[in-house]
């Protein structure tokens, strides 16, 4: 199958440091998929063995069926942004892209193209140390496209980037795998993928803990909760107990009832004249879903103050 | 091996610093063969001067440019991270390493030419003002002379290959601090080492496998029999460096991550 | 509304001096491990290398066919190694007494290079320190106290006294036509020196007390000549010096003794001959033709200080590469602040931004100058004992000219990082400034020590740019009266040692100067 990037257990140790455990999946073209995980889950190092930057100790990555090394004119198979600050800050952004546009056997012209295409154009003859951050990332994202690869690998593209341009980038992405092209978008923040990603792979301590589809993952994770606000709180739990439904008590006058749905429950509580202000359906969001998901794969965690 | 010269070439000519380190070198090594042609004096007939290696004697001062040449082409990669970038263009390792070497040796090449013709011509008219003239056995120095020609074809593949050593040194070190150290080191330190051993033998021994001694022995125009080793072996030792500093460069490069 | 309370953090403000600037520095450095193992690695080049060259180094002197250990250098009146062969032909003294001579011819023969393979090419000429004249010395072992006064080969009358002193007289040769008188007298333990052009009118060259010089001494005509010093360019080294045979031959008559036995005899004495292998022969001998009152006294050999041993500083051949080490790590000490932005957070933590390049300079020179003092204060000894042990002649060395040697080329280490530093600071790309303090304390050095340059243009480099600095390692004093090239190719500086390091200090607080206007006026 073409335009794919399939990983099939990579191990990688960095002295006592297990970085990668047995990582293992497949990115498959027309979709964006998100590459989740907490800092120092081995996001970066899986793309990094992906690219044969980094020997893994184990097991293959291939890009196209095919390992990274032995692409010719590897920018046409794969694009990738690994780090946006990763250049010479007294290169002008145009001829950062003509030497990598050269090593590729590519023009100019095509420089030129992917410029207009992150909408680098005005600020293209400057030296790419004077970017900002969100200049740099656009950079680095034209550096990907210079070879129109059928697979785009991006890591981190959000940093840094101001509302306007994670809007641009988000439907940039989508528009991408449109096309047809395998996109592997890695964060640690969950909620900049909403809306974007259709698949995730979300990763802690080395390994895959959720190979699945957004869609799936979201209405795991919200399974009908309602929130009911009440003055009656008595009267509403026991005429919901009676409708087989669990009631959870969390304020004074605030119930969460799982097992039924929010019409249903209005239904009951009219026809029994309970009084209540407010009924809301829970919709968990991606960030909740992906917490629940990767709360034991977290390996570093802030103390409480 | 086309694109990625081509990449490489493009790298180095999209920024400014390799224009000025060249230029420098050519400034350097001309300005020093220069004052040296200019002081050095040969009093009488017989002075056992050697005019050629007077007014080459810049070399040794140029190459410290050609060192950081190197160093900078290759360490610049690795202290902002755009190794990973050139990498990932360009995944034949030791290809790009080669191709690299082509571009920075090849640069040296042009304007070490520059350099050592500079130097011929300041010997040719600063020579005779110190003493180096006809009546004392000097000559004009010229380049149809064959011993002469052959210093300065010398001295200009003696650049060329303290380019592909400095680079070799620096790709395995890869700080450009410490690459810095260990080429200058090298190129400096040996030799006075050297002259500090007080066994004869040892002493010889080391001259002849000290990349600057036995390279710059391609200099020399007079009294041969004297060094140790020949000119042509002599620079043959400095490739040998080269060589070797590459290949193990680009060994290491294959097998450590990037 | 109600009243907001500021925050007040409840932890105690801590201190802001420079002394926490230094810990924070010294922190910085301290946690780098490839630093350390840099300065680690600089005290292992300098006690290696010094350790390696030592242990390479043997030497063995043959006496005839017999291989012998080597013989201490002879030692003068002063401490310091001399010279001490020539052609004495003298009387006892007890008490007050004096000589007077004329001299009226000066001649001698030197060896130049064979012009004929296997054919001694002996030609006649003086050499500038051929010497000739009168002498009171305590006896006639060698390496005793003198005092003589002379008539020299190109630098006129001389009075010198135990080796090292020396006070010059009228200029100017002798020849039948224009003979020279030279009287010495002593009166007690003074010993004037007297010369004049007609033997009536006198002038007073030199009043002296040598501290040898009591009791019972030995008065009389010598003469020396030490050998021909040539310097030719060498197509190894650049040049290569050479000292062959010579010898010289004063007429001298009008001898007059006052103060001695009656009829007394000359005796004659070939002061430090060496012999040929077969043990009996003299090697080069001088020699005494009498007739009448008339003396030609042929002497061969020097009395003056000499530069034979290895000094001191010789085994010290590793601090090259390990300034190199050094100088890399304080580069970086400062260029690593620039790479990834770590001088914004520093800045943040101490705002005033001289005294953080003060408190880095004064970091790097403290450590620095501690690995350097550790690593030189153990080669030195070792070095030295290893040396003795392969039979290798020292040059003796006074204590405190020896930890002279030691502190100040850890000094020179500590001066160096500093410069190296501030470099770093003004460049703030790493491989240029390291590139540029190598090629500014370095490449003179090599160029002074290791080119075809001539030794004048080579005391100037070492003058002039920052490698004046290695001054300090010189262990062996230079006299104007001796006979050697003082050239840096062979070990010696043009300027004093404190001279010379203070012209790197001078270097350093430049380039710091620089680096802190620089840091004050510019973004970071």
């Amino acid at each position: 199958m073409e335009a794919t990037i399939e990983v099939t257990g990579l191990r990688k140790r960095f002295g006592q440091t297990q970085a990668l455990h047995g990582m293992t999946f497949t990115v498959l073209p027309g979709r964006v998929t998100g590459f989740v995980g907490p800092n120092g889950a081995g996001k970066s190092t899986t793309m990094r063995v992906v690219l044969g930057l980094d020997a893994a100790d184990e097991g293959r990555a291939l890009v196209g069926g095919r390992p990274y090394q032995s692409l010719r004119s590897p920018l046409s198979h794969v694009g990738a942004l690994l780090d946006a600050a990763a250049l010479q800050p007294s290169r002008t952004a145009r001829n950062h892209l003509l030497w990598l546009a050269h090593s590729q056997g590519l023009g100019a012209r095509r420089v030129d193209e992917v410029i207009e295409q992150v909408g680098l154009t005005p600020a293209a003859r400057r030296k790419a140390g004077g970017y900002s951050l969100g200049m740099r990332q656009r950079l680095g994202i034209a550096a990907a496209l210079l070879g129109d690869p059928p697979v785009l690998m991006l890591d981190e593209p959000f940093n840094g980037l101001d509302p306007e341009g994670i809007v641009w980038i988000r439907g940039f992405l989508r528009s991408l795998a449109a096309e047809g092209r395998a996109v592997l978008v890695s964060s640690h923040l969950m909620s900049e993928l909403q809306d974007t990603a259709g698949h995730l792979v979300a990763v802690g301590r080395g390994r895959v803990v959720a190979d699945t589809s957004v869609a799936d993952l979201i209405t795991t994770a919200s399974r009908d909760r309602v929130t009911l606000r009440t003055t009656a709180r008595a009267e509403a739990m026991s005429v919901l107990a009676g409708a087989d439904a669990t009631v959870t008590v969390t304020e004074r006058d605030t119930l969460v009832v799982s097992g039924l749905a929010a019409e249903h429950i209005v239904r009951l509580l009219g026809a029994q004249g309970v009084p209540f202000s407010e009924v809301a359906a829970h919709r968990a969001t991606l960030e909740e879903a992906y917490l629940d998901l990767t709360r034991d794969a977290v390996e570093f965690r802030g103390a409480a103050r | 091996m086309r694109r990625e010269v081509h990449a490489e070439w493009t790298k180095l000519r999209t920024v400014a610093g390799p224009g000025w380190l060249l230029g420098a070198l050519v400034a350097l090594t001309v300005a020093a063969g220069a004052v040296a042609a200019a002081v050095v004096p040969c009093a009488a007939a017989g002075c056992g001067q050697d005019a050629a290696r007077i007014s080459l004697v810049g070399v040794q001062l140029g190459q410290a440019m050609v060192a950081l040449l190197a160093v900078l082409a290759i360490c610049g990669e690795y202290s902002t991270g755009m190794i990973r970038t050139s990498l990932t263009a360009m995944p034949r390792r030791a290809t790009a390493l080669a191709a690299k070497a082509v571009v920075v040796g090849g640069l040296t090449l042009a304007a070490g030419t520059v350099a050592v013709l500079g130097s011929v011509l300041a010997g040719r008219l600063l020579l005779p003002g110190s003493g180096f003239t006809p009546a004392h056995g000097y000559p004009p120095l010229s380049l149809a002379d064959g011993p002469v020609l052959r210093a300065a074809v010398g001295s200009v593949l003696y650049l060329v290959l303290i380019s592909l050593l400095s680079l070799g040194l620096a790709t395995a070190v890869r700080d450009s601090a410490a690459a810095a150290g260990v080429v200058l080191g090298l190129l400096y330190v040996f030799p006075l080492a050297v002259l500090m051993v007080s066994d004869e033998e040892v002493r010889q021994v080391l001259w002849t496998i000290s990349p600057t001694n036995a390279g710059l022995a391609v200099q020399a125009t007079k009294d041969l029999a004297d060094l140790p080793i020949g000119p042509w072996a002599g620079l043959g030792v400095l490739a040998a460096w080269a060589a070797a500093a590459l290949a193990g460069s680009g060994l290491l490069l294959r097998l450590r991550d990037a | 509304m109600t009243a907001v309370t500021p925050y007040r953090s409840g932890a105690r403000t801590g201190r802001d001096g420079f002394a926490q600037l230094l810990r924070a520095e010294w922190i910085k450095l301290r946690t780098v491990r490839g630093w350390m193992l840099g300065l680690a690695l600089a005290a292992l080049l300098i006690v290696g290398l010094g350790v390696l060259f030592a242990t390479g180094s043997r030497s063995s002197c043959m006496n005839g066919p017999i291989e012998v250990p080597c013989p201490a250098p002879l030692i003068g009146p002063g401490g310091v190694a001399v010279e001490d062969r020539f052609y004495f032909v003298h009387q006892p003294l007890d008490g007050d007494g004096s000589i007077t001579v004329r001299v009226s011819s000066m001649t001698g023969q030197l060896r130049k290079p064979d012009v004929t393979p296997g054919v001694r090419n002996v030609v006649s000429g003086v050499t500038p320190w051929a010497k000739a004249g009168v002498m009171i010395k305590q006896s006639v072992r060698q390496g005793t106290s003198y005092a003589a006064l002379m008539v020299t080969g190109s630098h006129g009358v001389h009075m010198q006294y135990d080796f090292t002193e020396d006070v010059a007289g009228r200029p100017g040769g002798v020849s039948a036509a224009s003979p020279r008188w030279l009287r010495l007298t002593r009166t007690g333990n003074t010993i004037t020196g007297e010369e004049s052009s007609d033997g009536s009118h006198w002038t007073t060259v030199g009043t002296v007390r040598p501290a040898g010089l009591a009791g019972k001494v030995q008065i009389g005509l010598f003469a020396a000549s030490p050998g021909d010093l040539t310097v030719s360019p060498n197509v190894m080294f650049g040049a290569a010096t050479a000292s062959r045979f010579a010898e010289v031959t004063a007429v001298m008559d009008q001898v007059g003794v006052r103060g001695v036995a009656a009829g007394g005899a000359w005796s004659r004495d070939d002061i430090g001959v060496t012999m040929e292998p077969d043990g009996v022969t003299p090697h080069h001998p001088g020699g005494l033709t009498r007739s009448g009152g008339t003396f030609r006294v042929t002497g061969v050999g020097d009395i003056a200080p000499s530069a034979e041993g290895m000094p001191v500083e010789r085994v010290l051949a590793g601090v090259l590469a390990g300034l190199v080490a050094m100088m890399v790590v304080a580069v970086m000490f400062v260029t690593a602040e620039y790479r990834r932005g770590l001088i914004r957070t520093t800045l943040l933590a101490s705002p005033r931004r001289g005294r953080v390049l003060a408190a880095k300079a004064v970091v790097i020179a403290a450590a620095t100058f501690a690995a350097g003092l550790a690593a030189v204060a153990t080669t030195v000894p070792v070095g030295r004992s290893i040396l003795a042990a392969n039979g290798n002649m020292l040059a003796p060395v006074a204590t405190l000219t020896s930890l002279r040697v030691i502190v100040g080329t850890a000094a020179l280490l500590a001066v160096a990082a500093v410069f190296a530093l501030a470099v770093g600071a003004l460049f703030r790309r790493s491989a240029m400034a390291v590139i540029a303090v190598i090629v500014a304390i370095l490449v003179p050095y090599v160029l002074a020590t290791a080119s075809i340059l001539p030794d004048e243009v080579s005391r100037w480099l070492l003058r002039l740019t920052p490698a004046a600095g290695f001054a300090i390692q010189q262990s062996m004093p230079t006299y104007a009266h001796m006979t050697a090239r003082h050239a840096p190719a062979e070990g010696y500086f043009p300027l004093p040692p404190w001279v010379g390091l203070a012209v790197l200090c001078a270097y350093a607080a430049l380039a710091l100067a620089l680096a802190a206007y620089r840091l004050r006026r510019s973004d970071v």
